[in-house]
């Protein structure tokens, strides 16, 4: 019994799983507000407040509030805040660990309609190499030391109260996440200040860059997003991770081409067992095309909860037995 | 003069071609006698490859003549290509003992002799499903050169550019433009284009060929054998020139039958016959002296790595979005980063791969085969022989070439071989 229902795990149509999931979790997040669901405001993605009608909030924009408190009021109880702001935050992230990004996160999911849409018209997706891929990966630790950081300098006074939440200024789910709901108020530069000027602008730019760099590359901003870096940073305290056993591995290259985050040491590491990087998104999209039996596993604790096989391989490739001369037929054509 | 004219017309003199057939037929013959009538019961399902074989090499019968023919020289260049721009790949790798001593004229005594044979072969122009071009990546430095001996006997020869370390990012990148490049000229020479439906149909289907070879490997994982090492590889080698939707039904064939065979406990070996995992200078047909010998000293093959045998089948495409290049990639970075060939700068991935089939066969031991000429396979004896007895796996390292005399001595070490693994099995019960 228990070997059969593995067998119909690993042998499941994992984009059609993950697609269900990820229009359930959408709807939520961009419409949820109108069933009155609310799950708070420390979710680990991209669920962003400005749009009203989430089901719950970014975690970003309390951590960016509490830290630009005063100094003072920060290091005496308010500290205890934050602290519990981040544990809440932990509470939810250890339940799926990166597949927030693969699964839940709406701004994730809505870069892969855009991949479906450029499948769609028959343009072929972009890739970066191997040394633009080293460069640009560290661009998301810096967005993150801006939404820690300039928080901070505002509560010591450095900076003043326009650079409050000033990632969110620049970050371009603020303006795209309403959209959904029909509010186009954010597509505006604010001339306030000009600190305001200078950031929404670059918030309007990154709108933009995003729209255009999701359309012809895989999950272009999920590479950006300081999020996917503070996942990184507990990413070891998850029930949930992803495995490799390397003596299983032929380097074949197979979990590589499919990988929408071009995460190398998924095919090339052979002797690390923990295989889970800070540019992974768990969409498990590599554990579904290894034609290796167990040699990339999804785990839940210590249990193998969905593992690369032989035959689900062959089931998710299309392997099939050829049929009458369908393949002479179609070479004639 | 007479007498000359005399006996001319007693018997036609015989051409240097009748002469290579007449041998080769014997060669053929004896191999496929042995295992039809040497072994224990081999499957009924057999037969069909041990009369292509015969047809083949016996009676000179040709299988494509309707298609045409592309040559291979190693197995980097991908036949889902080939048979998606509806050609057909021949594998010229050569086993014959007659052509390689054809060959011994053209190439440096010392050479491999399956280059020498393979080369041999083609400049005798004296073959049955001619390639009407050939591709020849750049592997080895033999088989490197011999692409352009093979090219000055007139045959149409593309050399297909090849890395020799896989590691980096450079060689991926290479490879891929390598194989674009590669389907490009086949595509022009062929005629027609390359399309997401027929590269698609083609990729599948070679799927499922593949898929039936790992089918026969699981049996081979059991205590239960249903099939010899030998047999296996008459399957696989007929893989390098069969028409595929023949092989693939006579292979879905035996499937069935070895399932049967299964089911009633027909064991092809002995009770406490060791397990043999076989690597290194592939057997190619006739060629199966060492396989042979093995399996002639109560011993059985359960697994290989070899690349005229598990090596084609084993590694597999995978494709996010099917667009023709997508395909082409993917297709590139399996024959290049999955590929246990020793030519590369580091031997690690064969290793592996040779240490998880021991485990996942549960073998005794490891018999490492290379050719007297083999370089490559020459050199990574060490690094293998370190790697194993690291592990504790007993192996044995024997050199061959593809002369008929030897077989005594041969046998002798492999039998001692085998002898020692058995009282290693019993002193541990
Ligand atoms: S990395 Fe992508 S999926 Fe994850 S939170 Fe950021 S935008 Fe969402
Ligand atoms: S603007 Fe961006 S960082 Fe700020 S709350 Fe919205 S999604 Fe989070
Ligand atoms: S697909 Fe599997 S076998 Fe191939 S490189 Fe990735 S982990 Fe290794
Ligand atoms: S490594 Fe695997 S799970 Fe992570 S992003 Fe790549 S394909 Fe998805």
């Amino acid at each position: 019994m228990k070997s059969k229902l593995k067998r119909i795990i690993n042998n499941m149509n994992l984009a059609r799983v993950r697609f269900s999931i990820q229009l359930i979790s959408f709807a939520l997040f961009v419409y949820g507000g109108y069933f009155a669901i609310y799950l708070g405001s420390k979710l680990p993605i991209f669920a962003c407040p400005y749009n009203g009608k989430s089901a719950g909030a970014c975690f970003l924009i309390p951590l960016q509030h509490q830290l630009s408190m005063p100094a003072q009021i920060l290091l005496g109880g308010a500290g205890i805040a934050v602290i519990f702001g981040i544990l809440t935050f932990l509470f939810w992230f250890i339940f799926l660990n990166k597949a927030w990004c693969g699964y839940v996160c709406p701004f994730g999911t809505f870069q892969d309609w855009l991949t479906y849409l450029r499948k769609s018209i028959g343009i072929r997706y972009s890739t970066y190499t191997q040394h633009q891929f080293e460069k640009l990966s560290k661009i998301k630790y810096i967005l993150l030391a801006i939404v820690v950081l300039v928080p901070l300098l505002i509560g010591v006074g450095a900076l003043g109260g326009e650079w409050g939440a000033a990632f969110c200024q620049i970050c371009p789910a603020r303006i795209i996440s309403p959209t959904f709901s029909g509010d186009f108020s954010q597509w505006t530069i604010d001339f306030s200040t000009k600190t305001s000027m200078v950031l929404t602008a670059i918030g309007m730019v990154f709108a933009g860059l995003f729209l255009i760099g999701s359309f012809v590359k895989k999950r272009f901003f999920c590479f950006f997003c300081p999020m996917s870096a503070l996942h990184y940073i507990f990413s070891k305290f998850s029930f949930v991770q992803l495995r490799k056993d390397g003596s299983k591995c032929t380097r074949c290259g197979d979990c590589y081409a499919v990988c929408d985050m071009q995460i190398k040491d998924i095919a090339d590491d052979v002797v690390s067992t923990e295989i889970l990087r800070d540019d992974c998104i768990l969409c498990l999209k590599c554990v579904a095309a290894c034609p290796e039996d167990d040699a990339l596993h999804f785990d839940i604790f210590k249990l193998k909860a969905f593992s690369s096989t032989k035959e689900g391989f062959e089931k998710r490739m299309g392997i099939a037995k050829p049929k009458g001369d369908a393949h002479d037929k179609h070479t004639r054509a | 003069m007479t007498s000359i004219q005399e006996h001319k017309q007693k018997h036609k003199i015989e051409t240097p071609n009748e002469k290579q057939n007449r041998h080769k037929a014997m060669e053929a013959i004896k191999v496929l006698n042995t295992l039809k009538e040497g072994f224990k019961e081999p499957p009924k399902a057999m037969s069909y490859f041990y009369d292509l074989f015969e047809e083949v090499y016996c009676h000179q019968k040709a299988l494509h003549t309707d298609k045409v023919k592309v040559g291979t020289m190693c197995i980097q260049i991908p036949s889902e290509i080939i048979y998606a721009l509806d050609g057909v790949p021949i594998r010229l790798c050569n086993g014959f003992y007659t052509d390689d001593e054809i060959g011994s004229d053209l190439l440096p005594q010392k050479a491999c002799p399956l280059v020498k044979a393979s080369v041999g072969h083609l400049s005798s122009k004296n073959l049955t499903d001619k390639p009407d071009m050939i591709y020849s990546p750049t592997t080895c430095d033999q088989k490197t050169k011999a692409g352009t001996l093979i090219s000055s006997f007139g045959y149409d020869v593309v050399d297909v550019d090849f890395p020799r370390t896989k590691e980096s990012e450079i060689s991926r990148e290479f490879f891929r433009r390598s194989i674009r490049d590669f389907s490009v000229d086949l595509s022009h020479k062929m005629g027609r284009k390359l399309t997401k439906k027929n590269l698609r149909a083609s990729i599948s289907k070679i799927g499922y060929a593949q898929s039936l070879y790992h089918r026969l490997s699981e049996f081979r994982k059991s205590k239960i054998v249903p099939i010899l090492g030998n047999d296996m590889f008459i399957v696989t080698n007929a893989f390098f020139f069969d028409k595929l939707d023949n092989w693939i039904e006579a292979t879905e064939k035996l499937v069935q039958e070895l399932e049967q065979r299964v089911k009633e406990n027909l064991h092809v070996a002995g009770k406490v016959s060791p397990r043999i995992v076989y690597t290194g200078s592939p057997p190619i047909f006739p060629n199966y002296k060492i396989p042979l010998i093995i399996e002639d000293s109560d011993a059985i093959i359960v697994a290989d790595e070899t690349c005229s045998s598990n090596r084609m089948f084993n590694d597999r495409v995978a494709v996010d979005e099917w667009f023709v290049n997508d395909m082409i990639d993917s297709l590139a970075d399996k024959y290049l980063k999955a590929c246990t060939c020793p030519v590369f700068s580091k031997n690690d991935d064969r290793i592996r791969r040779i240490i998880e089939l021991v485990r996942s066969h549960n073998a005794d031991g490891v018999i490492y085969q290379a050719f007297a000429g083999c370089t490559v396979y020459e050199l990574e004896q060490r690094s293998v022989l370190e790697a194993m007895e690291k592990e504790g796996i007993s192996i044995l390292y024997i050199e061959s070439d593809y002369s008929p005399s030897q077989h005594g001595q041969l046998s002798t070490r492999v039998e001692a071989f085998v002898e020692s693994l058995k009282i290693k099995n019993r002193n541990r019960k």
